[in-house]
């Protein structure tokens, strides 16, 4: 009898064991339900006059398109991989004055700041593979991600793997994230013309590329005086490496409010200056090749047909610190209009500091359509070693022309519109429309810079 | 060491702010409007590229989900 009492029990108990286990079973909701996705495009454009390749003066011009794929696979309940493949095309009227002297509106082909030469540098592109891995644990209070990143362009190559982790709690109402990455790229690195011919003649300008070439000096008198700064020399270290670490804790408030708060701090090594990028120095004499009668005017955009010989490749420390840290603050206003925003104050200690506000007012028009204007200001206080063309002294140690690490503020607007079909009703076999977004944005410098950018976003569940 | 100060302060704000909000408990069947795409803490996908621009033509990077390395910018 106690016999059979002890395997009803031991019964019971398996039963109620396997139930819990089916139970288990039942509730633990799949992170990703089916294979994801997404067709990312854009195209971007922009128009300058501070090109940082001819030292800080001509023409920016640039366009950009920008196809990705991102496919994303659950492998098992709990562990998603996702594929993010995208390349970059772009046309860029400063990046082909690396060489403005093998196309141009005269006779020697010398072209100007002013106006792209179709040098190799005009086109590039730009490829990208990210592999993205989380699991989830059973209670789904625990992430853990891992990344592994390549990128290739035609003067530099990046490598990158990164690891985080994210743990939820009180009702998940509260997360705390903390990730880090590493990126260790190389240089290809691509001179100003004149400056690597000048070392392969080995500082003879009457030989090798210059034997056809007269050199003007500031009065357009031909002379031979011209050289790089003394000890110029091209760059020994060619490593870019970042290392990051990111520390994220969003909080929910209310029912219709939350908000997160993050701190990066990130630390960059290496060759951090680009060695395209031309200086010019106004403690030491100009020389030119092209047409002596446009040195006038040379600062002018009528200028099509002389070039200033470069001094020196834009130099900057072997270091730099990055601190940036800020908030997102979201809030449900009502069924049609949510408020979304965020704020970032950064520091780094080259000298820059900015602020970056974005607002954007989503409204729902239907179940199916969102549209969403947005809001950005951007404002940054200009780098220790930038100063604009030929206005740098050639007794410093660190110099740069580059208008990105100026002085300067900016203003964004954006439209978006977003379809969302949550029960994926339109099908071509298996693979169902989950949404399609647009935006455009409109960008401008109180410089002479602006841009613009139109992106687009397909989503496809496959079932 | 100014800007570093700054730093500190804004860091103690928030951390402040944490402390004070951070005991805020939603039941999951209120959090509907939470779980609205809309109210996700994160930029869009769509987002991407232009932060990529900024990140390029801008002197400031991170802190927004987007890279922090991984490419020169030098068109």
């Amino acid at each position: 009898m106690k016999k059979n009492v002890l395997l009803f029990l031991l019964l019971i108990c398996g039963l109620s064991f396997s139930q819990d286990k089916v139970k288990d079973k039942v509730y633990k909701k799949r992170v990703l339900e089916s294979i994801e996705i997404d067709f990312l495009t854009s195209y971007y454009n922009q128009e300058g006059n501070n090109a940082s390749v001819t030292g800080g003066i001509g023409n920016e011009d640039l366009q950009d398109f920008s196809p990705t794929i991102v496919v994303s696979i659950p492998l098992s309940d709990d562990d998603v991989i996702s594929l993010d493949l995208g390349i970059s095309t772009y046309t860029s009227a400063s990046s082909s004055n690396g060489n403005p002297f093998d196309a141009g509106t005269n006779s020697d082909k010398t072209s100007s700041p002013w106006y792209a030469s179709s040098g190799a540098s005009k086109v590039d592109t730009w490829k990208n593979l990210n592999v993205d891995y989380s699991n989830s644990s059973d209670d789904r209070n625990t992430i853990i991600t891992a990344n592994i990143s390549s990128a290739t362009e035609w003067d530099y190559e990046s490598l990158g793997f990164g690891a985080g982790i994210t743990k939820l709690f009180n009702n998940k109402n509260t997360s705390v994230s903390l990730s880090t990455k590493i990126y260790l790229d190389k240089w290809i690195p691509i001179y100003p013309k004149e400056l690597d011919a000048y070392l392969d003649a080995e500082g003879n300008t009457n030989s090798g590329y210059f034997a056809n070439k007269t050199i003007f000096n500031q009065q357009g008198l031909s002379t031979n005086k011209w050289s790089p700064l003394k000890g110029f020399g091209l760059i020994n270290d060619k490593s870019r490496n970042t290392y990051s670490i990111s520390f994220l804790f969003s909080q929910i408030l209310t029912k219709n409010t939350q908000f997160a708060f993050f701190i990066d701090l990130i630390k960059q090594q290496g060759w951090l200056a680009n060695p395209l990028q031309r200086v010019y120095f106004s403690d030491l004499d100009n020389f030119y090749i092209g047409n002596p009668s446009s040195i006038s005017i040379y600062t002018s955009k009528l200028n099509k047909d002389v070039f200033h010989l470069a001094d020196d490749i834009e130099r900057l420390p072997s270091t730099r610190i990055k601190i940036p840290i800020g908030m997102r603050f979201n809030y449900f206003l009502n069924e049609n209009l949510t408020l979304r925003s965020y704020y970032r104050y950064y520091y780094d200690d080259w000298g820059i500091n900015s602020h970056t506000l974005n607002l954007e007012l989503p409204v729902k028009l239907s179940d199916k359509f969102t549209f969403y204007p947005s809001y950005r200001f951007y404002s940054q206080s200009k780098s220790d070693y930038f100063e604009p063309y030929d206005k740098l002294l050639s007794s410093s140690k660190y110099y740069t022309s580059d208008y990105d690490l100026s002085t300067f503020n900016s203003n964004q607007l954006g439209f978006g519109l977003k379809y969302v079909d949550i029960f994926t009703k339109f099908k071509i076999w298996d693979v169902g429309l989950k949404s399609i977004d647009l935006n455009y944005s409109n960008y401008k410098r109180n410089s002479d810079f602006k841009s613009s950018i139109v992106s687009m976003a397909v989503k496809f569940i496959i079932d | 060491m100014k800007k570093f100060n700054q730093v500190k302060n804004l860091l103690l704000f928030f951390v402040l702010v944490n402390s004070s909000v951070s005991c805020a408990s939603i039941k999951e069947y209120e959090k509907v409007n939470i779980n609205d795409p809309d109210m996700e803490l994160s930029q869009r996908q769509i987002c991407r590229f232009e932060t990529n621009f900024q990140l390029y033509r801008e002197g400031s990077s991170g802190g927004n989900g987007g890279k922090v390395g991984g490419g020169c910018g030098c068109n």
